[in-house]
């Protein structure tokens, strides 16, 4: 029988903790993933901007007040990859 | 969360998806201030209404419904300075939100089309508030909210068939079952969890 391959990118635990969260909402912030995941701002950024640049995700930079805010939502790419990356863990569970 | 790279088993994996999923579910902060907000304030105009129906002799006590007015500015400033603070925004409070703007809609085209015939405004936007409170309660998965929008529907009856004075009371009993009680019960709720969370 031959497995489907899981994507590499989303096979590691930050970044699939992030998609994972975002894929069950409209947008969050980059504070509340931190929170959420426990993960330092520094490592959280890296694998944030990896997601991006494979177009998983989307931030968006404001400010709120004085202070700089990022926004970041899933993007219909992201969320097929994260559609598939299941599909694809449900058949390697199966064996 | 430690670094990304680690290799991970299937049952790991399954584990993140389903912790960081339930997380998310139904995080809808501060749902009690507008259901207070608006028990009270139709509260206020409904009982003063029938008061005044009953002990004095002016001619239009329906009158004190325009505090809706500037209501409906309150609740909309509210929504929108403490939407611009949410951290988080989830498909549950997307769905909550246009709700209860599409009852604000929905109530302003009934209020239009039965001026004409305003003894049947109240039962009318009973019934809609009841099935917005539904929806609410069943989003947020809060049973006393889901009993209140029933009680919606029982007095929506009455004030069709109680006659004038009983209709005023209906409504005022409505705001107690529908929204006040519920409301203070989610306060409580939503307190409790803040609590939980620090």
């Amino acid at each position: 029988m031959k497995y489907r391959e899981l994507d590499p990118l989303l096979h590691s635990q930050l970044r699939l903790a992030v998609i994972s969260l975002l894929a069950g909402v409209e947008y969050a912030e980059f504070t509340y993933i931190q929170e959420q995941t426990g993960a330092t701002a520094g490592n959280l950024s890296v694998q944030l901007n990896r997601l991006k640049d494979a177009g998983y995700i989307e931030l968006i930079k404001k400010f709120r007040g004085n202070y700089p805010q990022t926004i970041c939502r899933i993007t219909p790419l992201g969320r097929q990859k994260f559609a598939e990356y299941i599909d694809a863990l449900k058949d390697y569970l199966k064996t | 969360m430690e670094n990304q790279e680690k290799m991970m088993t299937g049952e790991e994996s399954l584990h993140i998806i389903t912790e960081m999923i339930n997380r998310t579910k139904g995080n809808i902060r501060q749902a009690s201030f507008h259901i207070l907000f608006w028990g009270w304030l139709l509260f206020v105009c409904s009982i003063s209404e029938y008061l005044l129906h009953k002990f004095t002799n002016w001619a239009t006590p329906w009158y004190v419904w325009f505090l809706v007015i500037p209501g409906i500015f309150v609740s909309l400033i509210y929504g929108y300075v403490s939407g611009r603070r949410l951290r988080i925004f989830t498909y549950a409070s997307m769905v909550y939100m246009w709700t209860w703007l599409a009852f604000l809609i929905a109530g302003t085209v009934i209020f239009i089309v039965t001026s004409k015939d305003p003894e049947v405004f109240p039962p009318l936007i009973l019934s809609l508030a009841g099935m917005a409170t539904l929806i609410s309660g069943v989003i947020i998965r809060f049973r006393p909210l889901i009993a209140g929008s029933i009680t919606f529907w029982i007095f929506a009856l009455t004030a069709y068939f109680g006659g004038p004075d009983i209709e005023s009371l209906s409504v005022s009993v409505a705001m107690l079952t529908g929204y006040l009680i519920p409301g203070y019960l989610l306060k409580r709720k939503e307190n409790n969890n803040e609590i939980q969370r620090a």
